[in-house]
């Protein structure tokens, strides 16, 4: 049933090339995309329902529904109508802003031009227009507009070149090849208008690394894997031109299949405020139930003979109907404990602080030229309750740089120091070395100059440019070039480097290539001497298992210095050469080719012959590369921990790599007690994975069956005592992208999070964009934590959305996750005062607003309830009717704003300072259900003070002149005012941060009330509208008695007194952390001005790092093979290759950054010489 | 180039004090000295502003007199609304032990009449009162026209329901000779009232300006003949009828209903003596099971203030100093501990932020 509803439910793709008829069949997605929510019709209708799903609008509604039926209505509709229509449109107007900004973006993809094969030639065609089927043509650098089978390219065999970072974050080129029929194809537009192949494969899905299919074309099956795949999102890099085959468009395309949908986010105080107000109508609820019981026995006791001078006249009603429709009466008077002004001022609030992030100039970044933005106005609070901080790697917490730091050569270590004291000191001079002949030396920059996969070209200047698989890879071969070992050139058998000016020209022999296991790369090569040698890098751990036994005392002495270089963060390589004689190579190389041409275990042969040939190796020394992070990470990510908040990383990159980039950045440190990784590849292994991970965190003598019940009860015991009963020490937990999928599909799920909120850290890595999105929906589901997802590339964008705040790092080249975020700024460090500073003060404001806002409104609105019991529960309102509509958007609005504007308990400084004083925030402590209660009964308190001290002397007095002042239009008056200067009392008690604006509208209410006061009840505005204005004359004679004066006296001392008094002691006896720090901050100010204290220690570790390879495996193969190396003769037919060569890609860039950064260090030998 | 750097200007945020969220401010801070000397002149100020009115109120001299079982007769006549045109009288002695010097003042005092009901209070057309359109009606529900649609002038619950007893006070020389003593009637109301919310339709001839109009049901009188002895007190601007207007906020109050004219034996005030309210018996209170009151009060420096603000004052002095007297133990026990502990928790705090 569920099947034949949903007809469109894919199960298999059948596309066939250049054919819409044919494809047009299956109704398949075109490649417009839209992710606007509504059009012109629809805007209204879906915006007012989506408005009125909201529990205050909706509540508003049926007041004011309610007002209007005359019957019950005891206060004038527009009371309501008025303030709910000003809200409900300003937030359509903003929904439509963005919603329009949203259909200029999509329009603005839609409408990109690229070429289409239509009537057996090129095109120009909007992307919108492209359909399954269709054969696309692109161009270098241009982004790839649908999911494309990959025909034929510039590049010899069909290869082409493509940066995904868009869509996983990696920013290494990675190769596609098109099927070898296809590629024969080539540019020949007649020939591909002729192709008629039909795809098979699978339905879309988000899996960004897997596709399967088959082409069927001229009666022969092709296999099709993700390798001919060129993915919407992609980049075409160093790639002349390609062709491919539409086989996944629009919102099928995994780059839209991997974006999660954009979803309305609230804060937790939001949600609570949802709470609260249904609370609050149940308390309403239950008091119109006892004044409407009571106005029903009134009626029937008092009232039936009363009645000869307020008859009922119309109908048949009784007490008991009476009594019904003075529970509707009240509930629109009492309906103030939550006015419409509340949401508006929490909006107001929040656009405040917003704005305070925009005009951070201390989270303005002069590099680029980007000041912080808030692009969301409504999360702001959520800012001071972050739990949980997902971050990824690349481009967020490093800059994508790799620099070449330092070198140890043979047991003497050559670069920059810092010493204790932070200046860099020279030990050796490298240049010295080499322009002496140091034959190690210039053997170790050889070996960088060879061995390696970086492929050389010469641009129009004639300038050198490497085409780098790997950052770090880069950065040696670069260094080397620094140090005048150029590598120049290569060709399937030979490699031609400039060593010193002259140049070497050595033979290729054989490609020992990398893999994750062997984690290490060789070349063998015979130099113009004819002798035969083996270069070899690798880990550190792997290659000196390897070396000959005699090197044992070099062996330990750089693998101290390699210690060195990774305490400092650096990425290290150690590097080995042997020299092999002829006949031994012969015949290896004989076994090698034996083994290549052997069908079954051929993998094994040849791992097994690699593993012969790379021993006995001579150490050479180590390399370390700076994968330099952004600035600021390792003060920032130290402070946040403090705060108490969990880094995650999130990562696409390789573990070595993730886990690297962990410890530099101190997100791991060496003081962790045990690292866990979990990588399995299948369901059960991930869950015995686990088992053991959790034995040894636990210790075997617990059982883990009550896994989540565990965690939470463990969250409510870190306020008393922390970890009593579990985890002693600090754990981190590595899990791989594979062993995730796992863990979430099945049902470890649970025990993977348990493991992880015990971890003081988790690294994800190989995840994909879905994957990072589940990370964190994961923790948002079971630990009800404020997660904040920080991410800069496109890979990041669902994970940005999913996360409760998604931060964008903005000034990257794509714009996918600064659009996709909340807030954006250019720097991983501006997280700390975005958190500590804005977000903390954010959350203190917005509680301290929202408790004085629910004190005030009922202390105001209670008074009536009292004054129910003495009118006979008649929904007679206490004040007058302008008095209720102007309370909360007049007399008290302004202070209060100004206190949620611009509160400040401690200053910026020492909420940087002391990052224990964000944990309030992530404890909800400063508005909860608890301080919701005290601020109700203080409101209660106020109220009765309010009504009860003018009631009991109002009850038997005369004024002055021996008139009654008894009179209901004087009492109201004397209420009204107490009831002003009350709460102003108590707002300013409540400021604790006095800015002139302050002053100004605390000031100006109490002023601006008694303005108000005389103008409504004024001659002239009586004699205009006699209706309107009934209380004329009233404040006269009210305000001008002693006695009602000190009826206010007394009224302001008793609700004030016992409030100062419960603070007081509050402080003295149970001072919080912020009160402690108020205290200090007072005494210092009357010291000395103080700064930040806290150094700036470099992380001193002893931990070996294991080099990551951040390439792949199968370049080696590439290379010998020939099947990258550019036909350099016979230019490509179609005349491209002006743009082809022109074309500087980012990896130039980065090239040129790398040598840049490197021969810095170059010039720096110089001097010293 | 230019536009660049015009638009790294425009980028850049300004170094303001507001924007930076450095405005200059005071950071309040209740201090132990500052607490306990708000605290503790706060308690002297109410103990001796309750005591001060206290003895204020004491020295208001008081007399109230509940005739409602008193003129038990007349209340079960007026009971029946048929003898609507019947007069009764009763007259209520009573002794003054000790004279009421200065202004006094004379007030009828209802019991359980709620003038505060929401339909009551709405129930009047100030339009109709200004005599901007005697015909503005529409408020006056359930009294706005009478069977034969004629609006009622003046119109409304409020209107309808005015106190028209009459209650006379003579002075009792001896058994034979009864004074009465002189009031005004005039200056008891609010000067706005008498002279900006209510107006009549004209100066003289009100029968003629009312035409068009009829009494409310209740009343005997028409509006124009409410006082016949002075006709510049009728209409909406007789005083009664403007103190009525102005309702009470609880079901159980005064009015003022006529001052002491000071004159001849009553210069310095009421002599002690014999007296006795006479009263002529119109408005009905035992149906609704309320009851009524004659009071004749002094004033003092403050109006006739009462009892309970002064005890309230006195009261929230007392606890004011009691929970200073509590605070003050408490902090000085408290300043005792934290002075072993303090230096600790501050070398604890800093460490912990500077791990």
């Amino acid at each position: 049933m569920f099947c034949s509803k949903k007809k469109l439910l894919e199960v298999e793709r059948v596309v066939k090339a250049n054919d819409r008829e044919y494809n047009e069949k299956f109704q398949y997605a075109d490649n417009r995309i839209h992710t606007s929510k509504y059009n012109l019709l629809t805007f209204l209708p879906i915006n007012l329902f989506e408005q009125f799903q909201r529990v205050a609008n909706a509540y508003f509604l049926f007041l004011l529904i309610l007002q209007l039926i005359p019957e019950i209505s005891s206060l004038t509709w527009f009371t309501t109508f008025v303030p709910l229509v000003l809200v409900i449109m300003m937030t359509a107007v903003k929904d439509a802003t963005d919603d329009y900004f949203r259909h200029k973006s999509d329009d603005q993809v839609n409408n990109r031009q690229s070429e289409v094969l239509k009537d057996s030639r090129l095109q120009n065609e909007k992307w919108m227009n492209v359909k399954v089927g269709d054969i696309i043509k692109l161009e270098n650098n241009q982004f790839v507009a649908a999911d494309l089978l990959l025909l034929s390219s510039s590049e010899p065999h069909g290869l082409c070149y493509i940066e995904t970072a868009e869509l996983d974050g990696e920013t290494n080129l990675k190769v596609r090849h098109a099927l070898s029929v296809t590629s024969e194809l080539g540019a020949d537009i007649s020939r591909l208008a002729r192709f008629d192949g039909t795809v098979v494969c699978e339905a879309p899905n988000n899996k960004l690394d897997k596709f399967t299919g088959v082409l069927t074309w001229k009666n022969c099956k092709h296999p099709l894997n993700n390798e001919k795949i060129i993915l919407r999102g992609c980049i075409l890099r160093n790639t002349g031109w390609c062709f491919g085959m539409v086989i996944f468009a629009g919102p099928d395309t995994k780059l839209m299949q991997n974006s999660g949908k954009t979803k309305f986010k609230r804060t937790s105080i939001d949600r609570f405020m949802n709470i609260l107000v249904l609370w609050i109508f149940g308390f309403l609820v239950c008091l119109g139930i006892i004044l409407a019981i009571g106005n029903s026995i009134w009626e029937n006791q008092v009232g039936g003979q009363f009645r000869t001078f307020l008859f009922w006249n119309e109908g048949e009603k009784n007490s008991v109907f009476s009594g019904f429709l003075t529970f509707w009466s009240y509930i629109i008077i009492l309906n103030t404990v939550v006015p419409i002004s509340l949401y508006v001022s929490m909006e107001v609030i929040r656009l405040g602080h917003s704005y305070f992030i925009n005009w951070d100039r201390k989270m303005y970044y002069s590099g680029k030229v980007i000041p912080a933005e808030a692009r969301t106005t409504t999360l702001n609070e959520e800012l001071g309750q972050v739990e949980y901080v997902f971050s990824d790697k690349t481009g967020t917490l490093t800059q994508n740089v790799m620099t070449f730091k330092k070198c140890s050569i043979n047991g003497r270590i050559y670069g920059e120091v810092n010493d204790d004291l932070g200046q860099k000191t020279e030990i050796t001079k490298l240049m010295e070395s080499i322009k002496q002949g140091d034959p190690k030396v210039r053997e170790f920059f050889r070996l960088l100059a060879v061995c390696h996969t970086v492929m050389s070209e010469e641009n129009n200047a004639g300038q050198l440019v490497y085409q780098v698989q790997s950052p770090d890879e880069g950065a040696l071969v670069t260094a080397a070039r620094n140090f005048g070992f150029v590598f120049k050139s290569r060709t399937p058998e030979t490699i031609t480097i400039e060593e010193l000016g002259t140049l070497v020209t050595y033979q290729l022999l054989a490609f020992l290539d990398f893999n994750n296991v062997r984690k290490r790369m060789s070349v063998i090569v015979r130099n113009p001497d004819g002798q035969i040698k083996l270069y070899s890098k690798g880990a550190d751990i792997i290659l000196f298992e390897k070396l000959l036994p005699s090197h044992e005392d070099l062996r330990s002495l750089t693998s101290d210095h390699i210690s060195e270089f990774a305490g400092e963060g650096l990425r290290t390589l150690a590097i080995a050469y042997r020299d092999l004689d002829d006949k031994y190579f012969k015949e290896w190389q004989k076994m090698l080719e034996d083994a290549n041409a052997s069908t079954d275990e051929r993998d094994e042969w040849i791992a097994e012959l690699y593993e012969e040939i790379e021993r006995d190796l001579m150490l050479l020394g180590a390399t370390a590369v700076e994968d330099k992070l952004q600035e600021g990470v390792i003060e920032t990510v130290t402070s946040l921990s403090l705060a108490n908040i969990k880094i995650w990383i999130l990562t696409g990159d390789k573990q070595e790599t993730a886990i690297n980039i962990g410890y530099a950045c101190n997100i791991l440190t060496d003081d962790m007690n045990d690292v866990f990784v979990i990588s399995g590849g299948t369901a059960t292994e991930v869950k015995e994975e686990l088992r053991k991970a959790k034995e040894n965190l636990f210790g075997q003598n617990r059982s883990f069956s009550n896994g989540l019940v565990d965690c939470e009860k463990r969250q409510q015991l870190e306020l008393s005592s922390v970890g009593e009963e579990t985890v002693t020490g600090e754990y981190a937990l590595i899990i791989n992208g594979h062993s995730l999928a796992h863990a979430l599909e099945s049902d470890v799920g649970n025990d993977l999070l348990e493991l992880a909120c015990m971890c003081k850290t988790v690294v994800c890595c190989r995840v994909t964009p879905l994957q990072k999105a589940q990370v964190v929906e994961l923790v948002k589901k079971h630990r009800h934590a404020v997660t904040l997802a920080i991410g800069d590339g496109a890979n990041d964008v669902s994970m940005i959305k999913s996360a409760h705040i998604g931060v964008g790092i903005s000034g990257q080249e794509g714009l996918q996750a600064v659009l996709a975020s909340d807030y954006s700024f250019a720097q991983f460090r501006y997280l700390q005062r975005l958190l500590l500073v804005h977000g903390r003060w954010s959350y203190y404001r917005m509680c301290k607003f929202l408790y004085y806002f629910f004190y005030k409104n009922f202390a105001f609105t209670l008074v009536h309830f009292w004054f129910g019991f003495f009118c006979g529960f008649s929904a007679q309102t206490v004040y007058d009717q302008w008095f209720i509509t102007l309370f909360n958007i007049v007399y008290t609005s302004l202070p209060v704003l100004a206190m949620g504007i611009f509160d400040q308990d401690v200053s910026a400084q020492n909420s940087m300072d002391y990052p224990q004083l964000y944990e309030p925030g992530q404890l909800n402590l400063l508005f909860n259900k608890r301080k919701f209660f005290i601020c109700v009964v203080h409101g209660i308190y106020t109220s009765l003070v309010i009504f009860f001290i003018p009631y009991g002397a109002f009850y038997d007095v005369a004024g002055e002149d021996g008139q009654h002042i008894a009179d209901y239009q004087s009492f109201a008056v004397t209420l009204a005012t107490s009831l002003v200067i009350v709460v102003s009392v108590q707002m300013a008690l409540d400021t604790s941060y006095w800015t002139i604006i302050n002053h100004v509208f605390i000031w100006g209410s109490i002023v601006t009330y008694f303005c108000i006061l005389f103008t409504t009840h004024s001659n002239g505005m009586f004699g205009v509208f006699p209706n309107q204005f009934p209380f004329v004359g009233n404040v006269w004679h009210s305000l001008t008695q002693k006695c009602i004066w000190l009826v206010i006296l007394l009224t302001t001392v008793a609700s004030v007194m016992p409030v100062v008094m419960f603070r007081f002691l509050k402080v003295d006896l149970y001072p919080t952390r912020s009160d402690q720090i108020r205290q200090q901050q007072r005494t210092e100010k009357k010291a000395r001005p103080r700064r930040s204290q806290r150094s700036h220690t470099r992380r001193s570790s002893s931990r070996r790092s294991g080099y990551a390879f951040a390439h792949q495996e199968g370049y080696g193969k590439l290379i010998t093979s020939g099947k990258n190396m550019r036909v350099q003769s016979p230019p490509p037919p179609t005349g491209l290759e002006k743009t082809l060569y022109n074309s500087t890609s980012r990896i130039e860039d980065l090239c040129k950054k790398t040598t840049d950064t490197v021969s810095s260090l170059g010039q720096d030998r110089t001097v010293q010489l | 180039m230019e536009r660049r750097s015009r638009l790294q200007l425009s980028r850049l945020p300004d170094i303001t004090a507001m924007k930076q969220q450095q405005l200059p401010a005071y950071q309040l801070h209740f201090s132990a000295t500052m607490v306990f000397s708000i605290f503790f002149a706060s308690g002297v100020f109410c103990l001796f502003m309750g005591i001060f009115l206290i003895l204020s109120a004491k020295s208001i001299q008081k007399v109230e007199i509940n005739y409602t079982k008193t003129c038990g007769n007349c209340a079960k006549l007026r009971e029946d609304a048929f003898n609507h045109n019947k007069i009764c009288t009763c007259s209520i002695p009573f002794v003054l032990a000790k004279s009421m010097e200065g202004n006094v003042f004379m007030y009828y005092k209802l019991y359980g009449f709620y003038q505060n009901l929401y339909r009551y209070i709405l129930s009047r057309s100030n339009s109709q009162l200004l005599s901007k359109d005697l015909k503005a009606v529409e408020d006056c529900a359930p009294f706005k026209v009478s069977h034969k649609e004629i609006p009622f002038a003046p119109c409304g619950a409020i209107a309808n329901s005015m106190f028209n007893d009459t209650i006379i006070l003579s002075y009792n020389l001896n058994s034979s000779i009864h004074i009465q003593v002189p009031m005004l009637k005039t200056g008891i109301t609010w000067w706005t009232d008498k002279y900006v919310k209510f107006k009549n339709p004209g100066a003289n001839n009100l029968t003629d300006k009312f035409a068009g109009t009829t009494k409310p049901p209740y009343w005997p009188k028409p509006i124009y003949e409410l006082d016949p002895d002075d006709p510049e007190n009728n209409g909406f601007l007789n005083d009664d009828f403007i103190v009525w207007m102005r309702t009470a906020a609880f079901p159980t109050f005064k009015k003022l209903y006529r001052r002491l004219h000071r004159i001849h034996y009553f210069i310095e005030g009421l002599p002690a003596g014999n007296y006795s309210f006479n009263i002529t018996y119109n408005f009905p209170v035992t149906k609704f099971q309320g009851e009524k009151s004659v009071v004749l009060s002094t004033l003092t420096w403050s109006g006739g203030s009462s009892l309970f603000l002064g005890l309230a004052y006195t009261v929230t002095g007392a606890m004011t100093w009691l929970a200073s007297f509590a605070m003050l133990a408490i902090h000085f026990m408290l300043k005792q501990r934290k002075a072993s502990t303090s230096k600790w928790q501050s070398k604890a705090l800093k460490g912990q932020s500077r791990k």
